[in-house]
C-alpha cells in the first residue's frame, strides 16, 4: 500500500516534473498541465445551476488528494508507528564531540543548550513553541539550584576531608605484596588498616561536633551581644563634642536646599491671571447654581435659533441638531459694510468683561491690603520686610478717603495686642471663653479669636477639627448672647466686634463647610421654632445677626441652598407675620430689608415681602384722616392709630435734619422720635429705589412698582427735609418708568418643527424554501451551528477511519514481512536439518560398509 | 441644679402620694362595711387639694371608689349609712362639675363624670330610674355659664357627644337650656352655648357608627327625626335670640349652622334672608362664611343669586391671607369656578386677580394660587391665550384694570399672565418652580388642591431643611468687615459700624 502510495504522489510528482520539464516554452500546454491527466479528474454533475451560488466540489482529483493525504500519513501517523513502543532516543551530541576538560567553554555549552531547546521546539507542538512559562529547570551537574543551594553548608567552607582514597604507601604493600610478607603479616596489615580507619573516622565526627558546638555558642554570643553593640555605637555618637560655629556653618552649607525645581517663580501677572481665572470658574459656579434645574434649557429654546441658512425663507423651519458657531453670517450691516453682525456686541461684552475685572482687581486689592495689615498686627522678625515689599507695589487706584481713615483708626489698637500671649488655649467650656474674652476690649476680641483659630487650625492637630467646631458654636453662642440683651450704649460696640469677627467667622466656615453650616442651622432652626410660636411677635434682636452671617458667608444666589433657602422663608414669614408697633419693630424690619436685598442682590430674585413691608413704612408716613383708607397688606393696619406710626404731625418743623443713616440705637430704642421718623422715610426711599432697581429687568416689574406709585405719590413732603425730598423724587421717577413699562403678551417659545423622519428602505428577506421551516434569527444560527458540527464531525470520523485503515495496512505489512521472514529461517533451518541429516546418514553408510 | 433637684424630690412625693392614696382606697373598698370617714376624707381631699398631690388623682381614686360602691348598690340603702354615702356622692359630683372649669383637670374630670353616669345608668340609685340625665344637665349648665369659654373640657366633651345618647341627651337639655336674655347681652354665654351646640354632630358618619355611652340605652334608638326636629327648634330659638350680636359671636352662628344645622333643618329656604344680610353687610370672614351658607342654599334648594361671583371676586384681596378662613375662601372659590360652562372673561378676571395677589402673598398661597390658576386654565381652554398669544402681538402694558369692581369689565381677557413669569423669579424655589407650568404644555391633570390647603409657613421651611441637596455653597470673596465684598446694603444705610 505504501508503495502504491508513495507511487501516487510520486506520479504527481512527476506529473508536475514532467509538464514543466517535456516542453517549457509551450504555454498553451502549460495551462492545461495544471490540471493534469485529464482522467484524473472526476466532475461531479450539477443536476440544477442555482445562481450566485458559489460550488468548491464540482471537480476534483481524487487520485492526487488520496497521494496527498497518505503521503501525509506517513509522515505523521506512520512515524509515530514506527516509534512506538521504544523509549530510546536519539540525542545529538555533536556540537564539541571532542572536546573536553577545559576546552569545554562556556560558548560551547551555550551552543549545546541552544540545540537542545530548539530540537525540543521542533519536536513539540506548535502550541508550546509560544509558551513563555515553561518551567524548565536548569541544573548544574545533573543538581537543581535549588538543591545545590539547599545543601550548601556555608561554614565548612574549609574544612573538606582529605580524601577517603587509601594512600600510595598502604596500596602499595597491600595490593602488590610489599616487602614479601607472609600472609599472616597481610591480614594483620588489613585489620590495622581497618581498626586505624575507624579511628580516624571518629575523631573527625568527634572534632567536627565540636567545632558545630562552638560555632554555635558564638552565634548565639553573638546576637547578645549585638544591641550593646549598637548603643555603644550611639552612645560614643552622643558624647561628641558639641560641633562648633564653623563646623555648624560648614554642614548647613551642606544641607542647604539648593532650591527645588517645582518652585518656579511666578511674576505678579501670570499670579494674577491666575487668581483672575480662578475667580471667574467660581463666578461661572455661582451663576450655573443660580438658576434653576429647567431654567437653562428654556432660555435657550427661547433664544433665537443659531444658525440660518442664507436660503432661509422664514418659514420658521429650523435644520435640528445644528452645531453651536457662533452667528457668523455672512451679510451687510445698514453702512453697506460687509461683515459678521455680531462683531460689535462681542465688542461690547468684551467691554463689559473688563470692566468687571477692574471691579474684580480693586477687591483684590483691598484684600490685599487687609491681609498686609493682619502681618502687621502680629508681632514678627518679617514684618518690616513685608511692609517694604507691600509698599513697594504701585498703588493704582485711588481710594476712598473714609475707608483709609476708618482703616488707620484699626492700626492703633493693633499695638496694644502685644500684651495678649500668642499662643491660646481652646477653651473647654463656653463659660471659660465668656471669661476669656470679657477681659479683653473689642479690638483684642478679634486677635483673641485669630489667634485661637491659628493655634487649633486643623491641619495641626487632628483633635483641633472639632475644636474648630467647638469654637463656632461658642462665637455663634457668643453673639446671641451679646445682642440677646444689649442695650442702647453698647450694640454699636456689638456690631463692630461682629464687624471684626467677620472674617475669621468667615475663616472657621471654609475650614469644615458641612458642620459649620449644620451648626449655623441648627441655631436658625431653634431661631425659628421659637418665634413659630408666636408669630406675631418679633424675635429678639440676635436673629437678625444670623441672617447677616448668612448673606457674608454664604453664595445666597443660590437657586436653592440648605442654609439660605430656609433663612428666606424666615425672614419673609417674620416681614409677612409680625406686627410692627414700635421703633424698635420699625427698624428691625427695615434691617430685615436690607439684608434680603444683599441676599437678592446677585440673583436679582423676587421678594414679595420686601415690597410689602416697604409699601407699608410709606404707608404709615402718610397721615390719614380717620374716615379715607388706603388699601395695605397686612401685617400693617389700614387704620387705626399704629397706621399713621411714622406720619409727622402738621407742625413740626424738621426741614432742618442732616441726611442720616439708621442708627443701631434704633433697633433697641421703643418710643419713636420725629428725626426717628425722617430717618426711617429716607431709607426706606432708598431701599425703594434699590429693590425696584433689583427687579428692574424682570417683565412684570410694573406690578411691583404700581403699588409704591399711589402711596409716594400721597406722601406729605412739606415738612420734611431737603434729602427726603430729593430720595422721594427718585424713587418716584424710577417707579414710573417701570410702571409705565410694556410688555410683550406671553406666547410659547418657538419650537422647531419635527423634521419627517427618513426611513431607511426595510427588506424583508423572503424565502420560499418548503423544506425548511421559518425560524426566528437566533434559532436559524443555531441550527446552522449544529449543522456544522454534523458535518464536521462527520469528517472527523471519515479522517479517523481512514487513518485506523492506514495503521492497519502497516500493521499487516509488518505481520507479512515477519511471516516471511520466519518462513524463511524456517526453510533455512530445515535445509541444515536435512543436510545435516544426509551427512549423517552419509557416515552411518560409510560406517556400514566398512563393517561389512 | 437645685430646682432639678426639687422637681425629682416632687416626682418622688407625688408617686409616693399616689400609691398611699391608692392602697388607702383599696383598704376601704376591702373592707366590709364602708368607712364613712375615711371615705369624707377622700371627698375633703379633693375639695381642699394638697400641693403635692394633683388633683386629677384623687378625682381617679374617687371614680374607683364610688364605681365600686355604686355596683355594690351601697349608696341609698336603707340604713343610715347609704344616705350618708349618697350625701357625699352628690358632694363629689358637684365638686367634680367644679373643676370642669379648671383648665387643665377638665379632661379628667370629664373623664370622670362620664364613667360615673355609665355606671349610674346601671345601678341606678332608687328615686331615678336608667339614664341620669340631671348629671349631664348640670354639667351643660356649668359650660354655659363659665366666664370664659372652657376649650378643653369643650374638646373633652366632644368626644362622648359621638355616641347617640350623649347627644340625644344634650340636645334634649339644650333646649331648655338657652340663655334666657339675647345673645348680645351675654357674649361668653351665648358663645359657650353656640361652643356645645358645635359640638353635636349629626353627619352620616355619627349615626352609622351608631355608638352608645350606656349600653342600656341601645334599646331605645337613636330616632333622627325626632331628634332633628329638636335640632330645628333649638335653631329657631337661637335665631330668636341672635339679633344685632358683635362680629364673633355671628362668625360663631354662621360656623354652627353651616357644620352642624343646615343640613338637618326643614326649610333651609328661611335661611335666605339672614345669609344675605350677613353677607351684604359685612365683609371679611362673616361674608364668606356666609356665601357658603349661599352655596350650600344654591345646591340643594336651587335658590337663584346672580351676583354670586361679582361677591367671590371682591373677596379676593391682600387682607385675606391673614384670616382663618382662607382654606374654606379657596375651597369655595374652586368648587364655584368648577363650571367649564362659564363665560370666559368671568373666568380671566379671576385668573389676573389671583396671579396678582400670588405677587404679595406669602409663600405657600403662592403656591396654592398658581396651581389655581394653573387649574383654570386647564377648566377653560379659551384662557390659554392668557399665555398662548400670537408671536406678532405687540408690546402693550397691562390692559386689566385690578380696581375694577365687576369682574367682566375688567378687561383681563386681553391681558396676559405676566405675573406668572414675575413669579418664575420668587425667592422661593418651590414657588419658582410651580410657575414654570407655563414653559412647557399644560399638565395632563388638574393639582389637587386639597392638601396644600393646610399648609404652613412653617411647613415650607420644615420641607426646605430636609431636602437633602446638602452642598454648602460658600462666598468665595472673604469679607473683611461686616460689609459684603459687592453690593454692600447694609453698611450704605445703616450706620453701624
Amino acid at each position: 500500500m505504501v508503495a502504491k502510495g508513495k507511487k501516487a504522489s510520486a506520479d504527481a510528482v512527476y506529473a508536475k516534473k514532467t509538464s514543466k520539464s517535456v516542453n517549457p516554452f509551450d504555454n498553451s500546454t502549460a495551462q492545461s498541465s495544471k490540471r493534469g491527466n485529464p482522467f484524473d479528474v472526476h466532475v461531479n454533475k450539477e443536476k440544477f445551476k442555482i445562481l450566485g451560488r458559489i460550488c468548491k466540489h464540482d471537480r476534483g482529483m481524487p487520485g492526487v488528494s488520496r497521494a496527498k493525504a497518505l503521503q501525509k500519513r506517513a509522515q505523521t501517523l506512520g512515524q509515530q508507528f514506527a516509534v512506538k513502543h521504544k523509549t530510546n532516543r536519539f540525542r545529538d551530541n555533536r556540537i564539541g564531540k571532542h572536546l573536553s576538560g577545559d576546552q569545554l567553554t562556556e560558548s560551547v555549552m551555550n551552543a549545546r543548550y541552544l540545540a537542545e531547546k530548539m530540537s525540543q521546539v521542533r519536536s513539540n507542538q506548535k502550541a508550546e513553541k509560544f509558551n513563555l512559562n515553561d518551567d524548565e529547570l536548569l541544573t548544574h551537574r545533573g543538581q537543581t539550584l535549588e538543591e545545590i543551594e539547599q545543601y550548601r553548608d556555608e561554614r565548612s567552607d574549609d574544612e573538606e576531608l582529605d580524601d577517603e582514597a587509601l594512600d600510595a604507601d598502604f596500596t602499595a604493600a597491600a595490593h602488590f605484596g610489599g616487602e614479601g610478607d607472609s600472609a599472616q603479616d597481610r591480614q594483620a596489615a588489613i585489620d590495622e588498616m581497618i581498626v586505624e580507619q575507624k579511628r580516624r573516622k571518629n575523631e573527625i565526627a568527634k572534632e567536627k561536633d565540636e567545632v558545630f558546638d562552638l560555632t554555635e555558642k558564638l552565634d548565639a554570643n553573638y546576637k547578645l551581644l549585638l544591641p550593646l553593640v549598637a548603643k555603644a555605637t550611639k552612645d560614643e555618637q552622643d558624647a561628641k563634642p558639641p560641633p562648633d560655629a564653623y563646623d555648624k556653618l560648614l554642614k548647613e552649607m551642606i544641607f542647604e536646599p539648593r532650591g527645588s525645581v517645582a518652585d518656579k517663580l511666578i511674576n505678579p501677572d501670570e499670579l494674577a491671571k491666575q487668581e483672575a481665572a480662578r475667580l471667574e470658574k467660581l463666578e461661572n459656579e455661582r451663576l450655573r447654581r443660580m438658576r434653576a434645574d429647567g431654567e437653562e434649557e428654556e432660555e435657550a429654546s427661547i433664544a433665537k435659533p443659531k444658525h440660518r441658512s442664507a436660503d432661509d425663507l422664514d418659514d420658521g423651519y429650523f435644520l435640528a441638531g445644528e452645531g453651536d458657531e457662533g452667528d457668523d453670517t455672512l451679510a451687510y450691516d445698514l453702512d453697506g459694510n460687509l461683515g459678521t453682525h455680531l462683531n460689535g456686541k462681542k465688542e461690547a461684552e468684551a467691554k463689559g468683561k473688563e470692566n468687571e475685572d477692574d471691579d474684580d482687581e480693586e477687591g483684590e486689592e483691598e484684600e490685599e491690603e487687609d491681609s498686609d495689615e493682619e502681618s502687621d498686627s502680629e508681632v514678627d522678625n518679617l514684618s518690616d520686610l513685608k511692609e517694604s515689599e507691600s509698599e513697594s507695589e504701585p498703588e493704582e487706584a485711588p481710594k476712598p478717603s473714609k475707608k483709609k481713615a476708618k482703616k488707620s483708626a484699626d492700626t492703633i489698637p493693633a499695638s496694644l495686642d502685644t500684651s495678649i500671649p500668642f499662643t491660646i488655649k481652646m477653651p473647654k467650656t463656653y463659660e471659660d471663653f465668656t471669661e476669656l474674652l470679657s477681659k479683653h476690649a473689642t479690638a483684642q476680641k478679634a486677635t483673641i479669636i485669630e489667634r485661637i483659630i491659628k493655634c487649633n487650625h486643623p491641619k495641626l492637630e487632628g483633635v483641633n477639627r472639632e475644636n474648630v467646631v467647638k469654637l463656632y458654636s461658642f462665637l455663634l453662642q457668643y453673639l446671641k448672647d451679646l445682642f440677646e440683651d444689649a442695650s442702647e450704649q453698647d450694640i454699636r460696640e456689638h456690631f463692630q466686634l461682629l464687624s471684626k469677627l467677620m472674617p475669621h467667622l468667615y475663616e472657621l466656615t471654609q475650614l469644615n463647610p458641612e458642620r459649620m453650616s449644620n451648626t449655623l442651622l441648627e441655631v436658625i432652626k431653634e431661631k425659628y421654632g421659637e418665634f413659630r410660636k408666636n408669630h406675631k411677635m418679633y424675635p429678639s434682636l440676635d436673629f437678625l445677626v444670623y441672617f447677616k452671617l448668612v448673606a457674608n458667608l454664604y453664595s445666597t444666589s443660590d437657586f436653592r441652598h440648605p442654609v439660605v433657602t430656609p433663612c428666606f422663608i424666615f425672614m419673609q414669614h417674620v416681614l409677612s407675620r409680625s406686627r410692627v408697633r414700635t421703633r424698635q419693630e420699625i427698624s428691625m424690619g427695615l434691617f430685615l430689608v436690607t439684608v434680603l436685598l444683599e441676599f437678592v442682590s446677585q440673583s436679582k430674585r423676587l421678594v414679595p415681602a420686601i415690597f410689602n413691608f416697604l409699601q407699608g413704612i410709606v404707608h404709615m408716613s402718610i397721615p390719614k384722616r380717620d374716615v379715607e383708607q388706603l388699601e395695605i397688606t397686612p401685617p400693617f393696619e389700614r387704620d387705626g392709630p399704629l397706621s399713621k406710626l411714622l406720619a409727622l404731625p402738621a407742625n413740626t418743623e424738621s426741614t432742618k435734619l442732616e441726611p442720616q443713616k439708621l442708627q443701631p440705637a434704633d433697633l433697641v430704642t421703643q418710643t419713636i422720635t420725629p428725626d426717628f421718623k425722617v430717618r426711617a422715610l429716607d431709607t426706606s426711599l432708598l431701599l425703594i429705589k434699590e429693590a425696584l432697581q433689583l427687579v428692574e429687568e424682570h417683565v412684570g416689574a410694573c406690578y411691583l412698582a404700581q403699588p409704591f406709585l399711589r402711596l409716594l405719590s400721597r406722601l406729605p413732603l412739606d415738612s420734611y427735609p431737603e434729602h427726603v425730598h430729593q430720595h422721594h423724587k427718585e424713587a418716584t421717577e424710577l417707579a414710573e418708568k417701570l410702571a409705565a413699562q410694556k410688555m410683550k403678551p406671553l406666547a410659547p417659545a418657538e419650537k422647531k418643527p419635527k423634521a419627517l423622519r427618513l426611513l431607511e428602505p426595510r427588506f424583508e428577506a423572503v424565502y420560499d424554501d418548503k423544506r425548511r421551516p421559518k425560524m426566528s434569527k437566533a434559532k436559524e444560527e443555531r441550527a446552522k451551528l449544529l449543522h456544522k458540527i454534523k458535518r464536521e464531525k462527520k469528517g472527523a470520523i471519515r479522517e479517523i477511519r481512514r487513518d485506523t485503515a492506514f495503521v492497519q495496512t502497516l500493521r499487516l505489512k509488518q505481520t507479512l514481512q515477519s511471516d516471511k521472514e520466519r518462513h524463511e529461517k524456517v526453510k533455512r533451518i530445515y535445509q541444515e536439518a536435512s543436510v545435516q541429516q544426509g551427512e549423517l546418514n552419509e557416515l552411518a553408510r560409510a560406517k556400514k560398509k566398512k563393517k561389512f | 441644679m437645685k430646682r432639678s433637684t426639687v422637681k425629682v424630690d416632687d416626682d418622688t412625693g407625688e408617686s409616693l402620694a399616689k400609691k398611699q392614696l391608692q392602697s388607702k382606697a383599696n383598704s376601704l373598698l376591702n373592707a366590709e362595711k364602708v368607712d364613712i370617714k375615711t371615705l369624707k376624707g377622700f371627698v375633703q381631699l379633693l375639695k381642699n387639694t394638697p400641693d403635692n398631690m394633683p388633683a386629677g388623682e384623687v378625682m381617679n381614686t374617687l371614680e374607683v371608689i364610688f364605681k365600686n360602691l355604686l355596683k355594690r348598690k351601697a349608696i341609698a340603702g336603707p340604713e343610715r349609712q347609704g344616705l350618708k354615702i349618697q350625701e357625699l356622692y352628690e358632694e363629689t359630683w358637684l365638686l367634680l362639675i367644679e373643676h370642669l372649669l379648671v383648665d387643665s383637670e377638665s379632661s379628667v374630670a370629664v373623664k370622670v363624670c362620664m364613667q360615673l353616669i355609665k355606671v349610674e345608668a346601671k345601678h341606678p340609685i332608687a328615686p331615678n330610674k336608667g339614664w341620669p340625665t340631671h348629671r349631664i344637665r348640670g354639667m351643660l349648665e356649668t359650660l354655659i355659664n363659665c366666664d370664659a369659654t372652657p376649650t378643653t373640657a369643650l374638646a373633652n366633651y366632644g368626644k362622648y357627644c359621638k355616641n347617640l345618647d350623649v347627644l340625644e341627651i344634650t340636645l334634649k337639655q339644650l333646649k331648655s337650656l338657652v340663655p334666657g336674655e339675647d345673645f348680645k347681652d351675654s357674649p361668653i354665654k351665648a358663645m359657650n352655648f353656640l361652643s356645645i351646640v358645635n359640638l353635636l354632630d349629626m353627619g352620616k358618619s355619627v349615626l352609622s357608627t351608631a355608638d352608645y355611652h350606656v349600653e342600656s340605652a341601645k334599646r331605645q334608638t337613636f330616632n333622627y327625626e325626632l331628634n332633628r326636629k329638636r335640632l330645628n327648634d333649638l335653631w329657631v330659638s337661637i335665631m330668636a335670640k341672635g339679633n344685632e350680636v358683635d362680629e364673633k359671636l355671628h362668625r360663631q352662628i354662621l360656623v354652627v349652622l353651616l357644620e352642624r344645622v343646615i343640613n338637618h333643618l326643614n326649610d333651609p329656604i328661611q335661611l335666605t334672608d339672614f345669609l344675605m344680610d350677613s353677607l351684604h353687610q359685612f365683609d371679611g370672614p362673616i361674608a364668606l362664611l356666609a356665601l357658603q351658607g349661599i352655596f350650600t342654599l344654591m345646591q340643594k334648594q336651587n335658590i337663584t343669586y346672580p351676583d354670586v361671583y361679582e361677591k367671590l371676586y371682591n373677596m379676593l384681596y391682600p387682607r385675606m391671607f391673614h384670616n382663618k378662613y382662607k382654606a374654606r375662601l379657596f375651597y369655595l372659590a374652586d368648587i364655584f369656578l368648577t363650571s367649564t360652562h362659564l363665560p370666559e372673561n368671568l373666568v380671566a378676571a379671576f385668573v389676573k386677580r389671583l396671579a396678582r395677589l400670588a405677587l404679595q402673598s406669602p409663600t405657600e398661597d403662592a403656591v396654592i394660587m398658581i396651581q389655581f390658576v394653573c387649574n383654570l386654565l386647564l377648566r377653560h381652554t379659551g384662557l390659554q391665550k392668557l399665555i398662548r398669544a400670537s408671536h406678532a402681538a405687540d408690546e402693550l402694558s397691562d390692559p386689566y384694570n385690578p380696581t375694577e369692581t365687576d369682574p367682566v369689565k375688567s378687561e383681563a381677557m386681553n391681558s396676559s399672565l405676566w405675573e406668572i413669569t414675575l413669579l418664575q423669579k420668587h425667592v422661593v424655589p418651590e414657588v419658582a418652580n410651580a410657575a414654570r407650568f407655563i414653559n412647557s404644555s399644560l399638565p395632563v391633570m388638574e393639582f389637587d388642591l386639597a392638601p396644600l390647603l393646610d399648609r404652613k409657613e412653617c411647613n415650607i421651611f420644615d420641607d426646605e431643611l430636609q431636602s437633602k441637596a446638602k452642598q454648602f455653597a460658600l462666598n468665595y470673596e472673604r469679607p473683611t468687615n461686616l460689609a459684603l465684598p459687592k453690593n454692600q446694603f447694609v453698611t450704605k444705610y445703616w450706620d453701624l459700624i
